[in-house]
């Protein structure tokens, strides 16, 4: 176990830096000629992004809050994920700068009918101060809970003991509820409110589903690729712990789609004029078919991979499975905002793409530079030995 | 169908009791098993167990159970006696997952649930070994190995087993 501070990776950082900002550079191009695009691209990136890292952050509460031992060895990558929020902080700027072109309600004077009277209805809670003010509050209580989090594992792995283990646990539990509530309507101000008629109380819950699946997937594709590397706590991991990952991976996966479907039918079901186009556009036009794909291959199809014990212990095979799970949760995050600017049909944009690697690249950049300075497994754990030796049954 | 018998004997601690079973599996013995009153590690390696098939019956009877919840509701609802909810087409495949999906589960539970007892031999309440006396202490703080034999090899095994280092052994017939 190497417990003297991680201070690699300087080569992938600026690898990955150099990709963000040619990447984001080109999406900046495109948003001179068509903003609207580049908007509503450069916001399913940056949700998709940014939900893996909240999701990251929520299932270490998860962890502290259940005194989970087992994943004591995989913790310090996981508290290192939710350290690139303050870099979506600074990423939020081009979505507050271009708010008109993605969001309706920022200029309400242009609309009429129906879709006039729902924005004069919200305008209380869907107006341009109060939206930024919510952000701010969104970031403040990510940030905040993310950073003593680390900060209080990092210095007990200088002190060791269990007074540390004790703080972080009980911020952990008592996070979570805030993070729970501030995702949500993280979910209803960036994603929902681009239909302002439309309102569904599930939707942060959906967002978070697969970004929760996301941020699992996020981990076991690190723990595949970091089997060989002695400094990376991939290295230390045992198949159990692998399986327990694939298992994590089975039972979100079932929960994604239990949240979509319960979405899907509640709104069809009931068939009310507000809520009922939102899914009109994206089953009956050609989205219909990304929905059914997403159906097919978000659910059917990993469902039944994952149920293989053997492919669950196979860090390899998991990590491809985990890629394909984060390959269509985009498509899924795709399938939810995108419909909004293509109402015929899909049409995909080149800065579909540049817009994801760039804020890709970008977390990757920030989240291997924020692993320098701290050992990469918590050595100052009172429960590593335990979780090193994990074996259920 | 040639007489069979129980050869039945106690350890006195786990190491030579999963040794035993090894050796016993070496000689060619198939019909072992061990009975403890603490979870033995290692005990499914020293039996040469293979994967349980519960995952197995669980998974079919799941299918089995999907394709029951949806088939019934699209015949009940949607050919034998269609109902107008609502003006949605007789044939509504949302309306019908719920079901579909909570049968699934109810029979992927029930096949565990009844293919764990097929398993371990339920409903038989009595099996040979309980003639013994002193194996009651198995679930107490015995540990026993009990291995169905030959009658012709009956006294060979028993004979290797107190080799092996059992504190007793006891022969039980089987049959009436």
């Amino acid at each position: 176990m190497n417990a003297t501070p991680f201070q690699g990776g300087s080569r992938l950082t600026g690898i990955a830096g150099a990709v963000a900002a040619a990447a984001l550079g080109l999406t900046a191009l495109g948003a001179v000629g068509d903003p609207r695009q580049a908007l509503a691209s450069y916001l399913v990136a940056f949700v998709y992004w940014l939900g893996i890292a909240l999701g990251a952050l929520i299932l270490l509460g998860a962890l502290h809050a259940a005194k989970a031992r087992w994943p004591v060895v995989l913790r310090r990558f996981l508290e290192t994920i939710p350290q690139t929020l303050p870099l979506f902080a600074l990423l939020f700027l081009p979505i507050a700068l271009g708010l008109k072109h993605v969001f309706v309600w920022v200029e309400p004077a242009g609309l009429g009918g129906e879709l006039a009277q729902a924005v004069a209805h919200k305008r209380p809670y869907l107006n341009v101060p109060f939206f930024l003010a919510r952000a701010v509050v969104y970031f403040v209580v990510w940030i905040g809970v993310a950073h003593l989090l680390r900060r209080w594992s990092v210095q007990q792995d200088r002190v060791g003991g269990h007074a540390l283990t004790l703080r972080q646990r009980r911020l952990g539990a008592a996070s979570l509820p805030f993070l729970a509530l501030t995702l949500s309507f993280a979910a209803f101000d960036w994603m929902m409110s681009i239909d302002p008629r439309f309102y569904s109380t599930i939707f942060g819950v959906y967002w978070f589903a697969g970004s929760f699946l996301g941020a699992f997937a996020v981990l076991a594709i690190a723990a595949a690729a970091t089997r060989a590397l002695p400094d990376h706590f991939g290295h230390h991991l045992n198949a159990d712990h692998v399986h327990s990952l694939g298992k994590f991976l089975l039972a979100f996966t079932a929960f994604w789609a239990y949240i979509a479907f319960s979405q899907f039918m509640l709104i069809w079901i009931a068939n009310l004029p507000e809520e009922v186009p939102w899914y009109i556009v994206r089953t009956g036009s050609p989205w219909g078919r990304v929905g059914i794909f997403l159906a097919l291959g978000h659910f059917v199809v990993p469902f039944f991979l994952l149920l293989s014990r053997d492919l669950k212990r196979d860090p390899r095979r998991l990590a491809m499975v985990a890629a394909w799970l984060l390959l269509v949760h985009w498509l899924d995050l795709h399938w939810v905002i995108m419909p909004h600017v293509h109402q015929a049909g899909p049409a995909p944009s080149w800065m579909d793409l540049t817009a994801f690697v760039g804020v890709g690249a970008a977390f990757l950049a920030f989240l291997v530079f924020r692993m320098r300075g701290a050992a990469t497994v918590p050595v100052g754990d009172p429960y590593l030995e335990e979780s090193l030796r994990y074996q259920p049954q | 169908m040639s007489a069979r018998a129980y050869v039945v004997a106690e350890f006195a601690a786990e190491a030579p009791l999963l040794a035993a079973a090894r050796a016993l599996r070496g000689r060619g013995l198939a019909d072992l098993d061990l009975h403890s009153p603490v979870p033995l590690h290692g005990a499914d390696e020293a039996l040469g167990l293979k994967r349980s098939v519960v995952p197995r019956i669980a998974l079919v009877l799941g299918l089995a159970g999907v394709a029951t919840g949806y088939v019934m509701q699209w015949w009940m609802v949607g050919v034998d006696f269609p109902i107008n909810v609502g003006g949605r087409p007789p044939q509504s495949a949302p309306a019908f997952i719920p079901i579909t999906f909570e049968l699934g589960i109810l029979f992927a539970a029930l096949g565990i649930f009844l293919g764990l007892f097929g398993l371990w031999g339920l409903p038989r309440l009595h099996h040979p070994v309980f003639e013994v006396e002193a194996f009651r202490s198995a679930s107490v703080d015995g540990l026993w190995l009990s291995a169905a034999v030959e009658a012709a090899g009956v006294a060979a095994v028993a004979a290797e087993l107190r080799a092996l280092g059992a504190r007793q052994v006891e022969i039980v017939e089987d049959g009436p």
